[in-house]
């Protein structure tokens, strides 16, 4: 007779784990491993300053300066033009002149800001605008006498600036 | 004025917008005064001259006579 082993105490035997059989539905998982790489940049955090802005912050605001003169400009004469009798009128006429400040202001802290070459530019932009518009206006008046009609003073404000603007351009060109 | 700074400022792999912002100038500036076209203020002079750690003699030149 050959002894049988005695069969194991089930309640004794290692249990296995319900993941280890082939068919077993549940399957055991590796802990993902590391990854290589960052994570992914937060789009939100990392989105830079607007190039735009910092380049021409200056020209921004002195166009957006320039705006709000217009608009309340526009404004204050289509209110006078509706009230031409109204004693407040004197005070809406004048408050372009407020904005305008503010280009002025604008305009005097961008000359602050600019370096030692930018402001020599500057200054002789000036002296060009001013000599040029000296020479045009003394040279029409000259034409004015000989009977060519008379021009708005209005006109002499925007022809220093054109004259300014050419002058910025010739001199920044020399240093080039 | 003759000038060293393009050699200085290559030895030291600077590009002119790194030298104009140790500077405080335009990186315009910066080029003009490295092509001849614009002569730096003293102030501007003895900056530049801090920021190679040299003396100004080493890095301006003046052409022909100073008399």
């Amino acid at each position: 007779m050959t002894e049988q082993t005695p069969s194991p105490n089930p309640t004794e035997a290692p249990i296995d784990p319900l993941s280890t059989h082939p068919a077993s539905p549940f399957l055991r998982t590796e802990a993902p491993e590391p990854v290589a790489f960052a994570s992914p940049p937060n789009l939100v955090q990392q989105v830079p300053v607007s190039a735009t802005w910092v380049t021409y912050r200056t020209q921004i605001e002195f166009g957006l300066a320039m705006l709000a003169y217009l608009m309340v400009l526009v404004g204050s004469v289509v209110v006078v033009q509706a009230n031409p009798g109204a004693g407040w009128r004197y005070y809406v006429v004048v408050l372009p002149v407020a904005p305008a400040a503010f280009v002025v202001w604008l305009f005097l802290r961008a000359l602050a800001r600019l370096d030692e070459r930018q402001k020599r530019i500057q200054m002789q932009a000036f002296g060009f605008a001013l000599g040029s518009t000296a020479l045009i206006t003394f040279g029409y008046g000259f034409l004015e006498g000989a009977g060519l009609p008379h021009l708005n003073w209005t006109y002499v404000l925007p022809l220093i600036a054109l004259l300014y603007g050419l002058g910025a351009a010739i001199f920044t060109w020399r240093y080039r | 004025m003759k000038n060293r700074l393009r050699v200085l400022r290559a030895e030291l792999a600077w590009s002119q917008a790194e030298l104009a912002a140790k500077l405080g100038v335009s990186r315009q500036t910066v080029n003009a005064i490295e092509t001849g076209k614009y002569d730096p203020s003293l102030p501007l002079a003895f900056s530049l001259a801090r920021t190679f750690k040299r003396q100004i003699e080493e890095i301006f030149e003046a052409e022909g006579s100073l008399v």
